[in-house]
């Protein structure tokens, strides 16, 4: 008890790490999705092979070796210089991205035409019609499998661990190193992953529920 | 005037000849409607009208603008032809005076206060003052279409175009759109409607045009069209529709 008493500070420090990381992540991973969801809509045929090409290239792919090629192949380049927090985050939202990008897609084509027709026939924009009409209804459809590779992101956070960055992770591999008590502190480490995890949740039905009323 | 003008209109989906050569022009304050079997291409026809479709060949001329041009900004267009749907396609995440403000806010770029004081207005119009700030979802299908039609009509269009607008309706909603549609023609609105209802065709219209197989067979003022049909199409068409 005394040991993960001492341990949680550090843990904490690591947790810190961990969100950040999945925060950022995740802000970029949303938008880099959407821009390659929009590509793969678009009616010109190289835009649409760009945004599958990326897409089948990361999910064709482990994201340990996504890792390794952006943060040690990458680096090898001369023009390119990106530290561990960076290639670290960059994984994941390039991870992300790929995946949010195929859920936006189907979300978006999800939507009856009529909507888009109905947007049109006002004399609202291709864009308008994607902003004020499609997207939002599109989103609302999509937010549990939204949450669902949110989670899936927050936990591939702790990969970054391999390459030194001090995440949750990390931390408990570096507190059982001082401990030895690797039974305790892996099971506090479990512990605040799944508390996170389970408020994301919650927030997500949070939400669910807010846009069901309306 | 003349509105609509539409010549040698030929419409394909692929090997698929929908529409396979149609002219005719609408007149300022003019109802017209349409008639035919399922399949016939009539509401593609109605489509063609604000580009909804690509038109394969032929050209659309609405108020002298050819709608078919690259050089025409087909949002401009539309903003002046209104449309109305079968399955009305009201925003299902707005509420009614939010979908009705949508279009004159972002198209035309009417303030906000002003949008709404006209959309009360037009939920005036078509009796549904108190659902202004219901969801489509609460809606019955009248009411929906009413709705989709005051939608429109915030646009200030100086066309509607009406594509099958009862045919979702239970029978008893259909009086209620109607008889909204009934006042718009008679508030001198040119309209194109495709529909089913023929007693409404003989009240309302001013000219009454059956299409079959991508022509217009035969077209004619209601009285004439619907009792002294000329083609034998249009009478096998009639006897079926007609009891």
């Amino acid at each position: 008890m005394e040991v993960i008493m001492k341990s949680l500070p550090y843990l904490f420090d690591g947790l810190q790490v961990t969100l950040k990381v999945f925060v950022i992540a995740i802000i970029i991973g949303f938008f880099l999705g959407l821009i390659v969801a929009l590509l793969r809509l678009s009616p010109f045929f190289i835009l649409r092979w760009i945004a599958k090409f990326f897409v089948d290239a990361i999910r064709g792919t482990p994201i340990l070796v996504q890792l390794f090629f952006i943060y040690f192949g990458l680096n090898t380049l001369e023009f390119i210089s990106l530290d561990r927090m960076t290639a670290g985050i960059l994984t994941i939202a390039i991870n992300a991205g790929a995946y949010y990008a195929e859920i936006m897609r189907a979300g978006i084509q999800s939507i009856d035409r009529g909507q888009d027709e109905a947007a049109r026939s006002l004399g609202l924009t291709n864009v308008q019609s994607m902003k004020f009409v499609i997207l939002p209804q599109a989103f609302r459809r999509m937010l549990p499998t939204f949450t669902n590779q949110a989670i899936i992101s927050l936990k591939d956070t702790s990969l970054l661990s391999v390459i030194g960055i001090a995440d949750l992770t990390q931390r408990g591999q570096v507190q059982i190193a001082a401990t030895f008590k690797a039974f305790e502190i892996w099971i506090v480490v479990g512990v605040l992953y799944f508390i996170i995890i389970y408020l994301l949740s919650l927030l997500s039905s949070f939400l669910e529920r807010r846009f069901k009323l309306s | 005037m003349t509105m609509i003008q539409v010549r040698n209109l030929m419409k394909s989906f692929g090997e698929n000849h929908v529409l396979k050569d149609i002219s005719i022009d609408i007149a300022e304050k003019e109802v017209v409607c349409i008639i035919g079997a399922s399949g016939s291409g009539k509401s593609t026809f109605l489509r063609c009208l604000n580009r909804l479709e690509d038109i394969t060949s032929g050209h659309v001329l609405i108020e002298n603008v050819d709608i078919t041009s690259k050089k025409t900004n087909i949002n401009k267009v539309r903003q002046e032809v209104g449309m109305v749907f079968q399955h009305f396609n009201l925003f299902p995440h707005k509420s009614v005076i939010e979908n009705i403000i949508l279009g004159p806010m972002k198209a035309r770029g009417v303030p906000k206060i002003e949008a709404e004081q006209q959309a009360r207005e037009l939920l005036g119009k078509v009796g549904l003052s108190e659902k202004e700030k219901a969801y489509p979802a609460s809606l019955s299908g009248g009411q929906k279409q009413r709705v989709a039609i005051a939608r429109s009509l915030a646009m200030n269009p100086k066309i509607m175009l009406f594509d099958e607008p009862t045919s979702a309706l239970d029978p008893e909603m259909v009086g209620e759109v109607l008889q909204v549609m009934k006042q718009l023609a008679k508030e001198g609105m040119t309209m194109v409607v495709v529909t089913h209802e023929m007693g409404f065709a003989k009240e309302v219209a001013d000219r009454v045009i059956y299409i079959d197989e991508g022509l217009i067979v035969e077209e004619n003022e209601p009285l004439q069209l619907f009792n002294n049909p000329q083609n034998e199409r249009t009478k096998a068409f009639l006897s079926k529709v007609l009891v």
